[in-house]
């Protein structure tokens, strides 16, 4: 074991100076859908509602892996870079005008894109892309471009689950196509077909390179079988193609020196797609691109939020804050059925589905404004969700909304009980989890993990006595332990009237409960003080400016697939500045972020 | 289960060859001519191990088994016990001032690639050091590109309730951030490695394979061909770091097509004949956490089979993540995995609890141990002709130690691998490089010298061989 004193490091013995070794309790750090971010967490080191940096020089790939002796042949360890740690962005809009964009990895379609493109080009069920493997999950998010890469498995996986979907897509040619074969002849039509189709599966006009390669397909299909064969064919040679699986960004800029690339109209579209709608564009953006209406950033703007509007928006600004609350966890947590016998399958997915639903009426029905998220008083339920809450249950399957009982305190999104859950233990609720996701994803002020050689394990609920009792060692057993505990369990502390599974309660073993908590080391000088439950925890947050600020932050990363780093100080900037202008607005955030330089320019290709 | 035997008239193909195939009948029989081939499975669990508990009393030779092995008795002759390696410098804490990520994150993405993870800003650890993923390649996939073994699959990775798909759940890598992720499916892992075996006729001659798949093969080769070219035309287009993405895709694509238009390698049956049995099909997810023994099982005899059929040579078989968090109601043991294995306390639930999952742990090796020896090969057994690495990512649980990684061998690798020992190295600790090399040289690829960080030492473990 190595000697404590040597892991301290220098932010923590700013606070505390002795080493929490032995405490009696502590806690697990917990999932890493809230769990990662980066520096600055430190009660007395926060640096505001961007503490993430990420520098902008790339981290070294590694070299050459395995060397053999003599002649033998190196296995090359040579790797795609990875962003290195840099000293944390400041976002502010000083830093405009932007010299340089961050450097963005090649994008691959997540699953989720990949099920919405073929949703939306083809008509069939995106469900069939659940065959492929799931995505690796980078600072709560599944779209981190740097790690999104294709192994063997995706590669099998885009064979077979293409052919899947071609297969379903060529059963009714005529919804395909509105070329009748029989009239205007085989070939013209798999020729409108390669250019109609492949136009939007690429996202750009075809080139006759694509043009050949499609009608090649066909020909592999037609050749000793049908016209419908041979668009199947084609379907599944352009779903395989790169150009398809990737979001290429590979024009030539008009000035090779540029170090700020302008998009191509076709590529800010592909952009604008994905951020809103989290699928490919349509035929109509593809004529606006191809029109030249996509030139201004006003242009950009009204075309936005005129996507806003369309259904498939819904879904896809959705999936940003399932990740962001980290209920996408939900289908992996886990309580004990001893305790939690309600906690069925159907429960969990009746929790699934609140939040999604919860967005969809803030953002398209209610007033887009932040601060709903965390303060309206109501709740989406469907199945035996409604019995959780306390409330009539609603008829037919699809969630409805209700307003809960007002004694229970509940307040947006932090009472929900699919959050609640995941912020949880499998036989208790956990005070640190609830208080680190404040933390971490409102506050964007990540705590760190326990020190490595510290017991946190959970105190058992045999003990007895309230959480706020048994996890009381947290603050009292060891300076370096309430180091960070002081910055997570005072905020968690305040959620206890809801149980492991967010069921309300009054008392916790039978013993009251003692919402009482305080908000220590923020930036923000109004979250800080003391204050009892969490509605008035929500109301604090609601009235922030660094949640304001994190949120946009966050928004930032997803929208950008990537950390941020020192180049998009102005960008991030910008964002935050965006939100805080339209007082909160999440539209305006959203339409916003269309209009960052960090949107409208790639970096030059190194070659 | 249904002896395979090498007739042609027994050797089943089915539609569902669309995913893996196997050789001409012909080339698989042998006559027990051949040498087997030898095989690395990498058996990961997580959360570490109490030293007190895992490491065997005696001599080299001589040795008796602790609480946490206590199952792996049957298979003690067949064990070589590793004590006193440890992770390399770069992965230790601060040793090189890199310190990137925490201690289960470094163990995991260093466990197989004896490198650190990359600077970045992606992953939070203790001390506010961050990372990113791992930086280099794994040494199964070293060993893939060292060796390019004949088989329909050039490796497998299997995840039993991986679940999790952050840096600690990712052992395997091609390259720096470019992680492997594992199956976790089993009738999805039972159709890529058997359909092909189950699927009537033999590819290449005429008359024997249902026309429909065989037009289908055509086809793919036909996709395969168009589109490989053009990623191959846009290599010169894209800047260096997306050109190596690209060239990722290209090689996984490369890698698939084979088995994909009934071209299979060269796999037969790997001693001249030994029992390929094909496992019966598998109908369920066994997703549910009680199920976990279930889809562990469903794998491991999966993993057997696809070993005594030659469908893969090298393997790896991941158990839930680094870090786990999984909770072994079915043990009735409430806390998460994790979270019970910091308790310091040396008795109590806890304690209790930790040593049962360890415990429960080596069992499901030991079925697996079990699985392997008793397929027959020549004057020996399929564990004989197999290296399994069980590996964990951490050391003493209750201290996130990476100094001293609990690390036992099982099976002799043909030979190459003097098993039956408890092998001590005391205060002159091995880097874990060393333990990749030796790996790599049980697997033929005897001429390597280095791999990994180059912090960690050369050449191979003394005294293994």
């Amino acid at each position: 074991m190595r000697p404590v004193s040597g892991l301290l490091k220098p932010t923590l013995l700013l606070l505390f100076a002795t080493a929490c070794t032995g405490a009696e309790t502590g806690e697990g750090e917990g999932t890493g859908a809230t769990g990662s971010g980066a520096s600055g967490a430190g009660a007395a080191a926060g640096t505001g509602g961007s503490s993430a940096g990420s520098g902008a020089s790339t981290g070294a790939g590694a070299g050459a892996g395995m060397s053999a002796g003599g002649s033998a042949g190196t296995g090359a360890g040579a790797g795609a870079a990875g962003e290195g740690a840099g000293p944390p962005v400041v976002p502010t809009t000083d830093a405009c005008p932007t010299q340089e964009v961050t450097r963005t990895a090649l994008r691959r379609l997540t699953r989720f894109e990949y099920a919405n493109s073929v949703r939306d080009l083809l008509g069939v069920d995106p469900s069939v892309a659940n065959a492929l493997p799931a995505d690796e999950i980078t600072n709560g998010f599944d779209n981190n471009a740097s790690v999104l890469t294709v192994s063997s498995l995706h590669a099998e996986k885009y064979v077979l689950v293409s052919e899947e979907i071609a297969k379903a897509a060529v059963q009714n040619l005529a919804a395909l196509t509105s070329c009748d074969a029989a009239v205007t002849g085989e070939e013209a039509c798999a020729l409108e077909f390669a250019k109609s189709f492949g136009r939007r599966a690429f996202r750009r006009p075809t080139t006759p390179g694509d043009e050949q390669l499609l009608l090649a397909a066909y020909a592999a299909g037609r050749d000793g079988g049908s016209h419908a064969e041979g668009i199947e064919v084609m379907i599944r040679a352009a779903l395989q193609s790169s150009h398809f699986l990737y979001r290429l960004e590979t024009t030539t800029p008009a000035d090779a020196a540029a170090r700020l690339v302008p998009l191509s109209p076709f590529e800010l579209a592909t952009r604008l797609s994905y951020l809103i709608w989290g699928s490919a564009p349509d035929d109509a953006l593809l004529d606006a691109a191809q029109n030249g209406e996509l030139t201004s950033r006003d242009q950009v703007a009204a075309r936005a939020r005129s996507m806003l509007n369309d259904p498939k928006a819904r879904s896809a600004i959705a999936h940003f804050f399932r990740q962001w609350t980290g209920t996408t966890r939900l289908e992996i947590t886990t309580k004990l059925a001893t305790l939690f016998p309600s906690f069925t399958d159907e429960l969990r997915a009746a929790m699934q589905a609140e939040l999604p639903a919860f967005v969809e009426h803030v953002i398209w029905s209610a007033d887009h404004d932040l601060r709903t998220l965390f303060t309206a008083p109501i709740a989406f339920v469907s199945g035996p969700l409604a019995e959780l809450y306390g409330v009539t249950a609603p008829a037919g399957a699809a969630p409805a909304m209700v307003t809960l009982p007002a004694e229970q305190g509940r307040a947006g999104i932090l009472t929900q009980a699919g959050f609640l859950s995941v912020q949880g233990h499998p036989d208790q609720t956990s005070p640190v989890l609830r208080g680190k996701f404040v933390r971490s994803m409102l506050l964007c002020q990540p705590p760190e993990p326990p020190p490595p050689d510290v017991n946190v394990s959970v105190p058992s609920i045999d003990q007895g006595g309230t959480a706020r009792e048994r996890f009381s060692a947290h603050l009292t057993a060891g300076a370096s332990c309430n180091g960070c505990h002081l910055l997570m369990d005072p905020i968690g502390l305040t959620f206890e009237n809801f149980d492991a599974i967010g069921q309300w309660r009054a008392t916790d073993n039978g013993r009251p409960i003692d919402v009482s908590g305080e908000i220590f080391g923020a930036t923000d000088p109004t979250l800080e003080g003391p204050f009892v439950g969490v509605q008035a925890l929500a109301e604090k947050l609601a009235g922030s400016d660094q949640v304001r600020d994190c949120v946009a932050t966050q928004w930032f990363r997803f929208a950008a697939g990537r950390m941020e780093a020192q180049p998009d100080a102005c960008s991030l900037g910008t964002a935050q500045e965006a939100l805080a202008a339209a007082d909160g607005d999440l539209i305006e955030l959203i339409v916003g972020t269309t209009q960052l330089d960090s949107f409208w320019y790639r970096s030059p290709v190194t070659p | 289960m249904n002896p395979l035997r090498f007739t042609r008239r027994n050797l089943l193909r089915g539609s569902l060859a669309a995913t893996a195939a196997v050789p001409l009948l012909d080339a698989r029989r042998v006559d027990g001519a051949a040498t087997p081939p030898t095989r690395l499975v990498v058996f990961s669990t997580p959360n570490g191990t109490r030293n007190n508990l895992f490491w065997p009393s005696g001599t080299e030779t001589d040795f008796q088994l602790k609480t946490i092995t206590a199952p792996l008795e049957d298979y003690k002759q067949k064990l070589t016990f590793l004590r006193g390696i440890r992770l390399n410098d770069s992965l230790q804490n601060g040793a090189l001032g890199q310190n990137l990520g925490s201690e289960h994150a470094r163990g995991t993405g260093g466990m197989l690639t004896a490198r650190p993870l990359n600077p970045g800003s992606e992953f939070i650890s203790f001390g506010n050091t961050t990372s990113g993923w791992g930086s280099g390649q794994s040494i199964d996939q070293y060993l893939v590109d060292r060796l390019d073994p004949p088989t329909t699959h050039k490796s497998f990775q299997m995840g039993v309730h991986v679940r999790d798909t952050e840096v600690r759940a990712r052992i395997s890598y091609r390259a720096s951030n470019q992680p492997v992720p594992p199956r976790e499916d089993p009738r999805d892992a039972f159709s890529a490695l058997f359909s092909g075996l189950m699927t009537p006729g033999t590819p290449g001659m005429p008359g024997t394979v249902d026309p429909a798949l065989e037009r289908l093969w055509a086809q793919r080769k036909s996709v395969f061909d168009l589109n490989n070219a053009e990623t191959e035309r846009l290599l010169g287009i894209v800047g260096a770091e997306d050109r190596i993405k690209l060239q990722a895709h290209l090689d996984s694509m490369r890698d698939v097509e084979m088995r994909l238009v009934g071209m299979p390698g060269s796999s037969g049956d790997p001693s001249g004949g030994s029992t390929c049995t094909t496992p019966t099909a598998i109908d369920s997810e066994f997703a549910v956490d009680d199920q976990y023994l279930e889809a562990g099982r469903a794998h491991m005899d999966l993993a057997a089979a696809a070993l005594a059929c030659d469908q893969t040579r090298i393997l790896t078989l991941q158990w839930s993540y680094s870090e786990s968090e999984h909770v072994f109601q079915f043990l009735d043991i409430s806390g998460n995995h994790h979270a019970i294995s910091h308790d310091f306390a040396s008795s109590g639930v806890n304690f209790d609890a930790y040593n049962r999952i360890q415990t429960w742990y080596a069992e499901q090796l030991a079925y697996f141990l079990g699985k392997l020896d008793s397929y027959q090969e020549g004057d020996g057994t399929l564990l004989d002709n197999t290296v399994v690495f069980w590996a964990t990512e951490i050391g003493e649980s209750t201290a996130h130690d990476l100094e001293l990684m609990p690390y036992v061998l099982a099976g002799s690798a043909g030979g190459r691998i003097r098993a039956g020992r408890f092998i001590d190295y005391g205060n002159s600790r091995r880097d874990n490089n060393q333990l990749l090399i030796s790996l790599a040289h049980a697997m033929g690829a005897e001429d390597l010298t280095s791999c990994g960080d180059p912090s960690g030492a050369t050449g191979p473990l003394p005294n293994l061989v």
